[in-house]
This record gives C-alpha cells, structure tokens and sequence, in this order.
C-alpha cells in the first residue's frame, strides 16, 4: 500500500527530485494493473511515482526516419492519431481489441509494456511494426529493440529508477491486420493473437512482419515465418507451408485461458486468414 | 502515511481537500466525498459499476488511484444532468425500463454519455461497442440499448 505518493509534471521535476526519495519505490502511470494489485493486497511499495501527467511522455511526434509515441499515451488516443494511422496503422488496429473503452481512458502504451505480459494487445502491434524502446534515466537515454529487455510474463530488464520513455517506429510504408481469439467478442484476454505488418505489389510480399501474443512466455516474432514469406508471390501453396512453419516455431502451453493444440490452431488461422488478405 | 493536497472540480465545485495517499478514486468518491451513486462492483475494471467522467472521458474509478485527479475535472452520476444527455439518458432509462435493480445503471449512463457526446449519431453497433465495459446481471441489454439509442431523439 503506498503510504505516499509523489505526482511530477514534467520529466526535469522527476529526476531532480529522485534524490531526496529515499524509500522503496514504484512507478504510477494509468494505474489499471496497479490499482488491482494493491486491492488484492499484494502491492508493498511504500512509494508510488505518478507519472500519468508528465508533458514529456504524451508526445506523438512525425520524426525523420522515425515515429515517436510516448509511453504515456492512453490507449485510447492512439486510434484517431493521423499519425499513428499511417506510420503504425497495426496500433490503431489494435485498439478496438484492447481491454474496454473505459480502461483504454486510462491505461498507458508504456505500462503495457512494462508489465510485460504475454498478451499484451500493444506490444503485439508495436512488435509487429518493428519498434524500438527508448528508455531514460536522469535524461541518459538507451534505445534498444522492443523485446530485448522482456525476460518472461511479468519480468523485465529496467534499472533502478529508469522509465520507458516511448515507442520508435521506422517510418516503412505498409499494411497491417490484427487478430485476437478471446473468449467472447469484446473485453477479453487473448487466448491467442497475430499481427502482421505487410507490403504487397502484385500478389508478392516485398515487406513482412508477424509478431504473435500469448504462444509463449513474452510477445514473440515469428522469424522463419516471415523469411520464408519474404518477396514470395502469396498463393494457395505457399500459405499452407508458411501455416506448417509458424507452427512449428512457436510452443504455446495449456493454462486457464486456452490450451496449446488449439492456439496453434488458431495462429495458423489467422496466418491463413492475414496472407488472403494480404492478396486482396 | 502522508497526506496529499489534493484540488480538482467534481460536479462543478472546486474542492481542496488533504487525502490519504493509498485512496482509489472510488473510495474518495464514496467515503470522502459522500458520493454514493457510484458503486463498486467487481473491483477490478470488469463490470464498470464505478464509471465516472474525467475531463469528459468515462473511466474506471476503482482502477485508479484519487491523486491522479488533481488539476482535472470530474463528473459522477449525480452531476450527470447537467451535461448534454445527461438528463436525457437519466429519463430514457426510467421510461424504457432500462432499470431493473439499479446497480449498474450510474455506469451505464456515464458510459452512454461519452458515447453520445463523441458521436450523436453513433449506430446501435457502435453503442453496444462503447457499452463493451459494462455488465449488467439483471441482463437487462435490449432495453438498455433502446434507452441509450432514443435518449438522442427527445
């Protein structure tokens, strides 16, 4: 339970005032993951951080090669974003998908990402579009691929005091669809998902890329997958052998939300269903 | 456990107030604030039970904490009137019977009314998508659509 909590405005407040804490200590962005962890009275930390209105983090910025969305960014305000929808069209894809309309008011891209969980419906589209992280601690700054630093559900590499700052993604013109199999239509957890990032000129894929959720302990590419696809002219053929690749290269287990068999199942449908679309 | 000097508008009225810093936003709204329109159901952003408006937008207050407020502007359920189908909604639920016992209507109509007011034309689909986060036991959906959908015509 926090016995404090600390509410900074801008990133200079953050890093000028971190020395003068000296308790344990933990970060409060939009607080949807959080708030339920200390209701069930598993939250220790005597020293929460709100960092849910610091300016610096809810930039969505056109860049040279790049697009920058901080990781503050409610969920929300990521579907409408004129820049999003053309630079990172799989992460305005995904938000209907994403939790409900309510949480999507709240919840942050950063905290999505640094609860580190294998189904997290934001790190599958930006996998997808092949971001980058950048992390900052006291304005040193470290931009590292998306995944590098996930270890495993709920695990993942930061330093003391360090934030995710936002999100890079390279300025590649493309398509992307999103799949998520929940257990109803709506406000669910993904049993499974893909999300592939794509380029086609006559029936030919001159630019692929698939991440999938929840087939394995973090959000995960499938690299043979796309290998293989790449610059392959997309027929009946051709997608039932990539179905047979990406099968073989992920290793979903059973657990309350699904079971193994049928999540590779259901990756190869919506591989099969993603390629047809891809071809128009 | 340190106090934070909180200062926001909640139905239209500037409050100042020192609370506790392990408050949830509902149980300032309840306990503090003597609110008691917004229920808690499920506790943990499932049912929507415990909607509110901040800055105009319908969030889950059991799924925040009540320092993420200061400086923003709050809506519960019994201000709802005075905003733009807020009084329609309210009505709209009475006449169509979209009440049966009661507890999740306050968080039906903020949700309603963040729906409504981005889209007055939105299509039934589109109010069952924006009603994705509430649940009602009583499972009392159609007259709540209708609700919804006729509070635009009045």
């Amino acid at each position: 339970m926090p016995e404090i909590i600390e509410k900074y405005y801008s990133l200079k407040e953050l890093w000028s005032s971190l020395n003068k804490l000296n308790k344990s200590r933990k970060y409060l962005a939009g607080g949807t993951d959080l708030t339920i962890s200390l209701s069930y009275g598993e939250e220790k930390t005597e020293l929460w951080i709100d960092i849910s209105d610091i300016k610096e983090l809810s930039l969505i910025e056109d860049r040279k090669e790049f697009v920058f969305i901080g990781a503050g960014i409610k969920v929300s305000q990521l579907e409408n974003n004129p820049i999003v929808k053309k630079w990172v069209p799989a992460l305005a894809e995904s938000v209907k998908y994403y939790a409900s309309p309510s949480i999507r008011n709240t919840a942050t891209l950063g905290g999505n990402y640094v609860n580190a969980s294998p189904c997290a419906d934001g790190v599958l589209a930006l996998a997808a579009s092949q971001a980058s992280v950048v992390l900052n601690l006291k304005n040193r700054r470290r931009t590292l691929p998306l995944l590098s630093i996930i270890k495993g559900p709920k695990k993942i590499d930061l330093k003391k005091d360090e934030i995710a700052e936002g999100f890079l993604v390279p300025k590649i013109k493309h398509e992307a669809v999103f799949y998520k199999m929940m257990a109803r239509k709506r406000f669910g957890i993904s049993k499974a998902g893909l999300c592939i990032c794509y380029r086609a000129n006559n029936k030919k894929l001159e630019y692929v890329s698939i991440a999938l959720s929840s087939v394995a302990p973090s959000i995960v590419k499938a690299p043979k997958t796309e290998e293989f696809l790449k610059n392959k002219k997309i027929d009946q053929n051709i997608v039932k052998k990539a179905c047979e690749i990406i099968k073989s290269e992920i290793s979903p287990i059973d657990d309350i939300r699904s079971q193994a068999e049928y999540r590779k199942e259901i990756i190869s449908v919506f591989l099969q269903r993603a390629l047809q679309k891809t071809i128009g | 456990m340190k106090k934070f000097p909180l200062s926001c508008e909640i139905n239209g009225k500037k409050i100042k107030k020192e609370i506790d810093s392990s408050l949830r936003l509902i149980d300032f709204i309840r306990e503090d604030m003597g609110l008691k329109g917004t229920k808690e159901g499920c506790g943990e952003g499932e049912c929507g039970a415990c909607m509110v408006l901040l800055d105009g937008k319908a969030v889950n207050s059991c799924l925040m904490m009540a320092v993420q407020i200061h400086g923003k502007k709050l809506v519960t359920i019994e201000g709802i009137h005075e905003h733009k189908y807020g009084k329609e909604l309210q009505d709209s639920f009475v006449k169509e019977a979209a009440v049966q016992c009661g507890f999740c209507t306050p968080g039906f109509i903020i949700a309603a009314q963040e729906i409504l007011a981005k889209n007055p034309k939105a299509s039934l689909e589109e109010i069952k998508e924006g009603l994705a986060g509430n649940l009602c036991r009583c499972t009392g959906y159609e007259n709540i659509f209708k609700a919804v959908d006729k509070a635009r015509k009045k």
